[in-house]
């Protein structure tokens, strides 16, 4: 079982082929049974329809595309009523927070409030986590400390530039897990195993339009024992989203 | 046969190193046939040194290794005097500047007689490109309003942002018809697809970047872009040939 943890599903107006079609046939082409995809675009205040786009794709293809909702804490009240609405009653399986899209700080009280709330829904927040400024890992770190009940997964890793920092703030907090797209380094990946656990490092593409391919060779290329592949590329997105492995 | 248009050898003062033995290793493992290398950041700051350290390496390499020599701009007349003993007494196809390790925005006039001594000399430089402040692709396509007639080869893509911010910015540099691109841990392989579509194949070299890259995952990088055959001959080895002067099927 193969889960990719960090795809986009998103209408034709973002520019980019990123529609649950697409999503899915670049899915099948690097033989990824199964994917977490959310929005390219925060959902804009009382507008749910990039919800309900994410909704309509993964019961489209029920069984193989699970939604996270993209939200801008700056909503406060309307992102938690979004986030409750998403998780119980359209079967959403986490949120996603972009802090660069949003200027919204990772550590400032409304992101806190709404990981806090994701954590008591039972759902990981993924973060962007590259090399801008609000989305480094030492930016995320405390609000991975202020919400020790709430798994907070790390998109890319830290980008570029920052991943020996997001190796180091997960080895900091346990909460944390380790997400591989686009981050150019494949012993990177083996380092983390090494100093985390193969439980907390799981496969994502930031895909379709990046390769699900391409990065699912990174995890290949990476040097792990099949167990360790195993957990990465699937076991372990699947305790996270609650599907069978 | 592929040619792995930027790798290093030696020893960095930033804490990564790799032998040319190291570097042919990696080489033969993915049945790649040659490497343009370039020195790392020397501990003492000598880049004539460390030329000839590679110079030597490359005569040892059996033709596995085709020299680049790298200077630090910073060292004015003295690197301009090692850049073209490296290529005139030894043959050193190219020059590559590291702004984010030396230290010095690639657009800074300090650059300039680098780029000026490139062009009389007749031979490419590589730019270490995406690094804030430094090798932005705008400020590198300043720099190559410098030699306008020199191939001036971006790392990257011409950007490093995880979410492909500074893409935008490489796609306008790239409109300056010198300029070219190196696939070196990009982000994503539809920008490499849509840059060869607009700009034809012949601006898009393979470089591994290794070994703070990884040349296996680089070189599939390339081999999964979707491209014509003949557009991925070019971009493998053809262009490389072509810009570093090397015979045609130099490995065969």
């Amino acid at each position: 079982m193969i889960i990719d943890m960090h795809m986009h599903v998103d209408s034709a107006s973002v520019g980019l082929d990123v529609s649950p079609e697409t999503c899915v046939r670049a899915m099948d082409v690097a033989g990824v049974d199964r994917a977490a995809v959310m929005t390219l675009m925060d959902l804009r205040g009382a507008d749910p329809s990039a919800m309900e786009l994410i909704a309509e794709a993964c019961e489209q293809y029920d069984d193989r595309l699970f939604g996270f909702i993209r939200l801008h804490p700056g909503h406060r009240e309307q992102a938690h009523t979004f986030l409750r609405t998403a998780i119980t009653e359209l079967g959403f399986r986490g949120l996603k927070l972009h802090p660069v899209s949003t200027h919204a700080h990772p550590a400032g009280e409304e992101t806190i409030d709404l990981i806090r709330a994701a954590g008591e829904l039972g759902v990981p927040t993924l973060f962007h986590c590259g090399d801008e400024a609000f989305s480094t890992p030492l930016s995320i770190a405390p609000a991975a400390a202020a919400c020790p009940d709430s798994t907070i997964i790390l998109g890319h890793m830290g980008g570029y530039f920052h991943v020996d920092e997001a190796i180091d703030v997960a080895e900091r907090y346990g909460n944390i897990i380790l997400e591989t797209s686009a981050m150019p380094y494949p012993h990177k990946i083996r380092e983390a195993v090494a100093r985390i656990g193969a439980d907390r490092v799981v496969f994502g593409s930031d895909g379709p339009v990046s390769s699900p391919d391409l990065e699912r060779e990174k995890i290949m290329v990476a040097g792990l024992t099949d167990e360790q592949t195993r957990l990465v590329l699937g076991g372990n997105a699947a305790s996270l989203l609650g599907v069978s492995a | 046969m592929t040619i792995d248009g930027l790798s290093f050898v030696g020893v960095s003062r930033f804490g990564y190193q790799r032998t040319a033995d190291e570097a042919i290793r990696a080489l033969d493992a993915e049945g790649i046939g040659t490497a343009a290398v370039a020195p790392m950041h020397p501990h003492d700051g000598d880049f004539g040194r460390a030329n000839r350290e590679l110079a030597a390496a490359v005569r040892e390499s059996a033709g596995r290794l085709v020299g680049i020599a790298r200077v630090d701009p910073w060292d004015a007349e003295l690197a301009v005097a090692q850049l073209t003993s490296a290529v005139t007494e030894d043959d050193a196809k190219a020059v590559f500047l590291h702004p984010a390790e030396e230290h010095f925005p690639i657009n800074n006039p300090v650059a300039r007689p680098i780029a000026e001594r490139a062009a009389s000399l007749g031979i490419p430089v590589l730019v270490a490109t995406g690094h804030h402040c430094m090798s932005e692709a705008a400020q590198v396509a300043r720099f190559a309003e410098w030699c306008p007639d020199t191939p001036v080869i971006m790392t990257n893509g011409g950007q490093l942002n995880i979410s492909g911010m500074g893409q935008f910015d490489a796609q306008l540099a790239l409109g300056s018809p010198n300029l070219y691109i190196l696939s070196s841990g990009v982000y994503r392989e539809d920008f490499l697809e849509r840059m060869v579509a607009r700009f034809g194949a012949e601006r898009l070299l393979f470089g591994s970047f290794a070994p703070q890259y990884d040349v296996r995952y680089e070189h599939q990088r390339v081999l999964k872009v979707h491209v014509t055959d003949e557009q991925r001959e070019l971009v493998l080895a053809g262009n490389a040939e072509r810009l570093f002067g090397l015979p045609r099927r130099i490995n065969s």
